[in-house]
């Protein structure tokens, strides 16, 4: 089944890594106050760890409070992010609400990027020239309403 | 926002984070994209400590209170009630318009409490 894509940019602009997040998160639903906590509970996790999966692809995502809804951002950014110590091209950034229900859908979205990565699907998006190219390697739908393709 | 709120509200998705990276199924898939869920564990753990520190000491112990207690220590309020509990709050809470300025907590479960819109 396809995961529902919240928003694309395949233009990034930012230079580091904390700006780029925060720059992807704008086309998250939240308000001004959650995308700055957003951004540092992503930041925090990527200071323990940097989340790439492949070399020239990062997967920041957390759970959190701050949502009510699952939000997927991917994104490309021609000249690379420095991660900081590799330089990262396409960040797929996904943020899960908290629920009582516990983490399952969080983990089964980690579980399907992890499937449709693996067996050539990291150099697949790596490639791809759209964003509309990349969700489809990832088997994402995008809400064409979000999408920025600017410069693709 | 209050910035003790926007501390807690940190600190709570903070362990949230952790608590994740310890699930061993969430620890399984994140291995199997070559990440190190261990590592990051013991890198968020110092993380918290600090951030736990850096939270007014009252709020502090009532927030490790209300996670030992209900497992989450603050919540967002949905639709004038709150979302840990369920409890309609106030009206003098809700249709107050310093929101998110100063640390409430419902009168009902004690949790931290949060507009999100």
């Amino acid at each position: 089944m396809k995961k529902q894509c919240s928003h694309s940019n395949w233009s990034v602009s930012s230079a580091d890594r904390r700006s780029a997040i925060n720059e992807l998160l704008a086309g998250a639903a939240v308000s001004d106050e959650a995308r700055e906590l957003l951004t540092i509970a992503l930041e925090t996790r990527e200071l323990a760890e940097p989340t790439i999966v492949h070399p020239g692809i990062a997967m920041p995502h957390c759970r959190s409070i701050l949502v009510d809804e699952i939000s997927i951002i991917i994104a490309r950014s021609e000249n690379g992010i420095p991660w900081p110590k590799e330089k990262v091209n396409v960040i797929i950034l996904f943020i899960s609400p908290v629920k009582p229900s516990g983490p399952q859908q969080h983990m089964e979205l980690i579980r399907h990027l992890a499937r449709y990565l693996r067996d050539g699907g990291a150099e697949a998006v790596l490639n791809a020239e759209t964003a509309a190219e990349a969700a489809a390697v990832l088997r994402f739908n995008i809400c064409e309403s979000e999408q920025n393709e600017q410069g693709s | 926002m209050n910035r003790d709120l926007e501390r807690l509200i940190s600190l709570h998705d903070l362990d949230v984070m952790i608590g994740d990276l310890v699930n061993k199924d969430i620890r399984r898939q994140e291995k199997r994209l070559g990440l190190s869920p261990d590592d990051a564990v013991a890198e968020l753990r110092k993380m918290r400590d600090e951030l736990d520190s850096s939270i007014n000491r009252r709020f502090r112990d009532k927030y490790n209170q209300l996670s030992a207690h209900y497992g989450n220590a603050v919540v967002p309020v949905v639709h004038e009630r709150c979302s840990g509990c369920f409890t309609q709050l106030p009206t003098a809470l809700f249709a107050s318009p310093e929101r998110n300025e100063q640390v409430e907590t419902c009168p009902s479960c004690g949790r931290f409490i949060y507009w999100a819109d």
